[in-house]
């Protein structure tokens, strides 16, 4: 076996028992709650009203065929495992008879919508500026990562609501939340596209700020670090423009970066859960908000799930993609981050 | 529920915009030593408000109900009301107080999980190395929130010493990685093989060889675990996880989003809660920072 | 002859991070003549690298030239002051063979790549063919493998990076290579093929002389023309190389000659002296002579006085020691008439 085909193996086998892990650990807590959550359910329905008799006593059989409960602990996993397998999450308690995975693939596309033009422009920006910021240095510089540091410090909630306060109800230039304005249908018509965009702006701000922050911070001290290396100095003292040596830190500073910028399209869906309960915004976050108040348990691990598979997946890419890189870089990174 | 009849503020106190950019920038000029101090500072005053404030300005029950929804401000409740009529300035007081207990918990948890796990990584180093971190990585790479959520959840009456403690075993891998590296550096130091020769073993040798050696290092990984455990905290009671039959700064913002504070002017309700979290989350960076460039002087500019 | 370097008085000083300064090099003056190499040698911490960078015009922040002048091929600059030369001297009349050549190469950027960027530097108009095919006919003049050129610095062995960063620095024929310890991380036969390197610059005339600075007295006496002593930022000998190897006259020559092995039959089987003491803190320096805490012969006036560098019979040196032995004392009564 090669080293490479080693590292292959070895990090393949850790992310699967950290995925086993996670998948037990969502399988088997929501269990611990004191009694059957069944039976909690269908009291709770039955006192509302909604369903009676044989009604009742069909949606019980269903939730008790569909989670196994009659069965031991390590079936009922079995159960669960086999039913993750054909992508079915199971039923939701509090939207009867929905099924989960379709409440997630519906409030799934506003969440990426929302959060990755903001992760890839923030990125973007953020770089840019803290690259900008190591070199000029003086004024600039300070000016520049004070505020990023600042910006990128406030927990991106309260910069939330600081925002829909400020730019929503004290000087009402945005609509005060939600998705789209109230009564209307999700169509894929102009004027909804533009009702829909004109409530984008102010959580996409929220969020853009808060990346552009972070990423001028690290990309600006990975620059700095790289500004005081041996080999700017020698092209310096071959006549080599700053302008071209500027490059060579840049792209060199960049590495790091880039997988952070994987680690955050990974985390994309649990990345901004408050963002969209701030701002009512129909994504994930306002389906787990709802879920929870509810005491939907099918929703809640479905949601959480989701954002284990996506942050696992990608910090399993990325140590793959620097396997494929250079051993030496790998080894590099290994030793400094 | 009658929300449009909140009255609006007018009278809020605003800092002008310059001013406060000026102080920012000065912040940014100077040196590690007084970034230092600023953040020490801040977390400082609010630790002695949250610790100090109740027991100063007399006992108060900040689940009590003393007005209606949403008053504003006034000489009777200085911070207005919130939804429920409670007094807002004594709900920040013990709300910070809860805040600062759970942080504390959670960070005494962390680091306690992490100096453990990452000495004895480090110092034993082999296989049973190979295996602490083996499941230090692996608990890294589970978000910590879904595991938080889920364990929330299943305990239906969650206490102050509870939410700490399941904030604290989320957030210990952090702690055990810069440990572990801290420790591989002194195991090679001649005082170690002095006191091995001796015939030490592990654990007195961690205890009296070891950890006296980074105290600094540990406290200032304890400082960082605390106030993340707060903002953890936070989070956590804005989804409605929070501890149950008590207040905390997440608690105050949870209810606030509930009933809708933000949209209908109701600022005392959700402004101090948020500039608290913020200054406390500013001071985690400013701290984290300063020490980075401590303990790393590559970092540092000329 | 006219000298092709000539340096006088040249004071630089390290900015501390609390605003004080250290005196690294306190007015030394030197010149280089065409053809020859100039060895300087000393304990590390003299001051030799900081003299390689100020030398070599790759001075920057928190090193400060203080003072002094430099006349390079006719040109004359004084050193203080804010870029005092046009950039373009770097490389193309002064360059620098950096210490520890590990990594003074991009490790992101081919070599190839980092050769195009050197000659394009000096000539916005050179074809990036034409670049390519003058680095290929100097790699082979040299006897260097030209696929070298297609590599990432990292695949080369550590002698192999150190010839391919002298051939880099001396692409554009500079007139004058400032080596600062080139050989120091090399093993011996990647030492020596690396002097033979160098040697062979100067005899097909691609460079005109060379500074090589080396705390390896031995390995100086074989390639240097001159040497020059240097103790705690000063030029404490200067003198050419058979001199300063049979007749060293300062002491602090004389203990570094005692200190290394020289594999000659006279001194076979002689017992090899370390020198008592500790190089003086640059922050603290004893007001008369520097070496006097460390000399076996210091006098009073030597601990008082600081010894000026006098010429004696062509050969330059700052001792009270020598010059009372010498019976030429450039005493305060001679200076006063």
């Amino acid at each position: 076996m090669t080293p490479f085909q080693r590292y292959l193996v070895t990090k393949t086998a850790w992310y699967l028992l950290a995925f086993v892990l996670a998948v037990a650990a969502n399988f088997y807590l929501p269990r611990l709650i004191p009694g059957n959550p069944v039976d909690a359910l269908v009291a709770r329905m039955a006192a509302g009203g909604g369903a009676e008799g044989e009604a009742l006593r069909r949606i019980y059989q269903l939730y008790i065929s569909e989670f196994g409960l009659d069965r031991p602990l390590w079936e009922q996993f079995l159960v669960y495992l086999g039913n993750l397998a054909r992508g079915d999450l199971g039923t939701s308690f509090s939207v009867f008879p929905a099924k989960v995975s379709d409440l997630i693939w519906r409030a799934l596309p506003w969440t990426i919508a929302l959060q990755l033009p903001a992760i890839l422009l923030g990125w973007l920006i953020g770089n840019a500026l803290g690259a900008l910021a190591a070199y000029r240095g003086g004024w600039f510089d300070r000016g520049a990562f004070v505020t990023s540091l600042f910006v990128s410090s406030i927990p991106y909630y309260c910069l939330a609501i600081m925002l829909l306060y400020g730019l929503a109800v004290a000087l009402p230039l945005f609509p005060a939340g939600g998705g789209y304005s109230y009564g209307r249908l999700p169509t894929f018509t102009w004027s909804f596209v533009l009702d829909a965009l004109r409530h984008y702006w102010l959580p996409f701000l929220s969020l853009v700020l808060i990346f552009i922050g972070g990423q001028a911070v690290g990309m600006r001290s990975m620059a700095i670090y790289e500004l005081n290396a041996d080999y700017v100095n020698y092209a310096r003292g071959l006549g080599i423009p700053d302008r071209r040596i500027v490059t060579y830190i840049f792209r060199n500073a960049m590495l790091p970066q880039v997988t952070g910028l994987a680690l955050s399209i990974g985390s994309l869906v649990g990345g901004a859960l408050i963002t969209e309960i701030v701002f009512g915004y129909p994504g994930i976050g306002t389906l787990l908000f709802s879920a929870i108040r509810q005491n939907d348990y099918p929703l809640i691990q479905g949601v959480t799930l989701l954002i284990v598979i996506g942050i696992l997946l990608a910090n399993y890419l990325v140590d793959i993609a620097y396997g494929f890189i250079d051993p030496r870089i790998r080894a590099v990174q290994a030793g400094e981050r | 529920m009658d929300v449009a009849a909140a009255p609006r503020p007018r009278t809020a106190k605003r800092w002008h915009p310059l001013v406060i950019t000026i102080s920012i920038l000065r912040l940014g000029g100077i040196g590690i030593n007084t970034r230092f101090w600023v953040s020490i500072g801040l977390l400082g005053a609010i630790v002695v408000f949250g610790l100090l404030g109740p027991t100063l300005l007399g006992k108060r029950d900040p689940l009590r109900i003393v007005g209606g929804l949403y008053d504003p401000p006034s000489s009777q409740v200085w911070l207005g009301t919130d939804n429920f009529g409670r007094d807002v300035f004594t709900q920040l007081m013990y709300g910070t107080r809860t805040s600062l207990t759970i942080g504390l918990i959670a960070g005494a948890v962390a680091t306690l999980i992490g100096v453990a796990v990452g000495t004895l990584a480090g110092f034993r180093g082999g296989t049973i190395e190979e295996a602490l971190m083996g499941i230090t990585n692996v608990v890294i790479t589970i978000p910590s929130i879904v595991i938080l959520i889920l364990l929330s959840i299943a305990i239906a009456s969650r206490s102050i010493v509870v939410m700490g403690v399941i904030i604290g075993i989320t957030s210990w891998p952090w702690t055990a990685r810069a440990v572990r590296a801290q420790t591989a550096s002194l195991r090679a130091r001649e005082h170690l093989d002095l006191a091995r020769l001796s015939g030490a073993g592990t654990v007195s040798l961690i205890l009296v060889d070891i950890i006296p050696y980074m105290l600094s290092y540990i406290f200032m990984a304890f400082v960082l675990q605390f106030a993340s455990g707060i903002l953890q905290e936070a989070a956590l009671s804005l989804l409605g996880l929070g501890p149950t039959n008590t207040i905390s700064l997440g608690i105050m913002l949870h209810w606030s989003l509930l009933w809708e504070a933000v949209r209908t002017g109701a600022w005392w309700a959700f402004f101090p809660p948020t500039v608290f979290l913020t200054i406390i989350a500013f001071a985690l960076l400013l701290l984290q920072s300063s020490l980075d460039e401590l303990f790393n002087p590559r970092l540092r500019r000329k | 002859m006219q000298p092709l370097l000539n340096a006088q008085r040249i004071c630089a000083a390290y900015r501390l991070e609390n605003g004080d300064e250290v005196q690294a090099v306190d007015h030394v003056s030197l010149s280089v003549f065409p053809g020859e190499v100039l060895g300087v040698v000393g304990e590390s911490g003299c001051g030799k690298s900081t003299l390689a960078a100020v030398l070599s015009l790759t001075a920057r922040p928190p090193l400060m030239v203080k003072a002094g002048t430099l006349t390079l091929a006719g040109q004359q600059v004084t050193l203080a002051g804010k870029q005092p030369y046009p950039v373009t001297w770097r490389g193309r009349l002064v360059a620098l063979l950096p210490q520890g050549a590990m990594n003074s190469l991009n490790p992101t950027l081919r070599v190839r790549d980092f050769a195009f960027d050197v000659l394009r530097a000096h000539d916005r108009q050179v074809d990036r063919r034409v670049a390519l095919e003058r680095a290929r006919e100097r790699l082979q003049q040299l006897s260097l493998p030209p696929r070298v050129l297609d590599a990432y610095p990292h695949q080369l062995s550590g002698g192999m990076k150190q010839r391919v960063v002298a051939v880099l620095s001396t692409l554009l024929n500079p007139r004058l290579l400032i080596a600062d310890e080139p050989t120091s991380a090399l093993d011996v036969s990647s030492q020596r093929a690396l002097v033979n390197l160098l040697l062979e610059l100067l005899e097909r005339e691609i460079i005109a002389s060379i500074i090589f600075i080396s705390h390896d007295l031995p390995l100086l006496s074989n390639v240097a023309d001159r040497i020059a002593v240097m103790y705690a930022g000063e030029i404490v000998e200067l003198a050419t190389t058979r001199e300063i190897i049979r007749a060293p006259q300062h002491p602090y020559t004389r203990a570094l000659l005692q200190a290394t092995l020289v594999p000659e039959r006279t001194i076979r089987g002689r017992r090899i002296e370390g020198i008592p003491g500790q190089p003086p803190d640059l922050r603290k320096r004893p007001p008369g002579c520097r070496f006097s805490p460390r000399c076996p012969h210091a006098t009073d006036r030597c601990r008082r006085e600081r010894p000026p560098l006098e010429t004696i019979d062509g050969r330059a040196v700052a001792c009270w020691w020598v010059f009372e032995r010498e019976r030429r004392v450039p005493s305060v009564e001679e200076s006063v008439p």
